[in-house]
């Protein structure tokens, strides 16, 4: 196998260096005679010497190819495991909080729903209360996680297209209000938010971005 | 012969140049796609996690406040392993998911919930809750 490539390499490498040859003394003004005998020798008529040129372009070309796409693929593959672990982290850090709050809100409303009854009704004062934190419960659980990853992913994409529009609206403060509002998985956990503002009982902690990590991507 | 050994010279040399140059493409290339690909995942990771964590928050909330409210409903024993749960996601490393702690702490949760909720005999699970593996005997 190496030797093949050798014997390959170096046979074109000399046809190229006569072709080489044969060009640079026609650029100098040698006898046009002279080379045509000189390179009669070798090469035979001139079109059989154009069709030689040609066909070396094209095998130049081939080789360059081929070089050059095992190089592309070696550093596709590269590139793309140094910045994995990078951009892994960047989509995790932008999503984990929404999940976390969306489970949340599942886990509040389906607990909410199991308990005994009397229990229900000493933390959630009036019937018309504890029917919304019912009708939240069965809406939400009517979605499955897939569901609701869709849904997640459609408000990153609206969301997305919306800072390429407004670029100087998307800072820090903007995206935050976007984040718990506007989104339609944020619409449940505001729902939740403002049936529990009214219920003092009930004591719980939404995830806030702020106050853990300000340096999210 | 002295020139003709430079010329396979060079061409070897080329043949390693348009590696290279293939290679550069290649992983700028790369480092843009491999990024956003992997940040795709990590959106969906990240939700995930997020998710069955604040799934245990929140039933952990409301559990913590019915206790307030009716202790004695509740058997110590289930009392402190909401406790142990509300110390797990305290302790849980949410912003770092390098962290090699994290699978270690939703596992002893998972354990955690299942024990409390057999124990409340309630029936409590969405669809995405990790199911246990099969049961050792």
């Amino acid at each position: 196998m190496d030797n093949k490539l050798a014997q390959e390499l170096y046979s074109e490498s000399l046809q190229l260096s006569n072709l080489h040859l044969g060009h640079s003394s026609t650029a100098n003004g040698f006898n046009e005679a002279d080379i045509q005998a000189e390179d009669g020798s070798l090469w035979g008529d001139s079109d059989d010497e154009l069709d030689k040129a040609s066909d070396l372009d094209r095998e130049w070309q081939r080789r360059h190819d081929q070089f050059h796409t095992i190089g592309y693929r070696d550093g596709l593959i590269a590139g793309k495991e140094a910045s994995a672990q990078q951009g892994f982290n960047i989509g995790f850090k932008q999503s984990v909080s929404i999940g976390y709050n969306w489970g949340l809100a599942r886990g509040v409303t389906s607990t909410l729903a199991c308990l005994p009854d009397e229990l229900r009704e000493r933390l959630i004062e009036t019937q018309e209360k504890r029917d919304k934190f019912r009708e939240l419960y069965e809406s939400m659980n009517s979605l499955s996680t897939t569901d609701a990853l869709k849904l997640f992913h459609d408000d990153i994409l609206t969301k997305e297209a919306m800072e390429q529009r407004e670029p100087a609206e998307a800072s820090v403060g903007a995206s935050q209000e976007q984040s718990s509002n506007s989104c339609s998985l944020g619409a449940y956990t505001a729902e939740l938010q403002s049936l529990l503002l009214d219920s003092p009982e009930i004591n719980v902690h939404f995830f806030h971005q702020e106050v853990s990590t300000p340096d999210v991507c | 012969m002295d020139s003709a050994e430079d010329i396979f010279d060079s061409s070897l040399n080329l043949e390693e140049t348009h590696y290279q140059e293939g290679y550069k493409e290649g992983y700028n290339h790369g480092i843009t796609t491999g990024k956003e690909e992997a940040r795709q995942v990590g959106l969906k990771t990240g939700f995930e996690t997020g998710e069955e964590l604040g799934f245990y928050k929140g039933c952990v909330d409301v559990w913590s406040c019915a206790i307030q409210i009716e202790p004695t409903r509740f058997s110590t024993r289930v009392q402190k392993g909401i406790k142990q749960m509300q110390e797990l996601i305290q302790k849980y490393p949410v912003m770092d998911p390098e962290n090699e702690s994290v699978q270690e702490i939703i596992e002893a949760l998972r354990l955690k919930f299942r024990v409390i909720r057999a124990a409340l005999g309630v029936k409590l699970e969405y669809d995405g809750c990790p199911k246990p593996k099969e049961i050792e005997f």
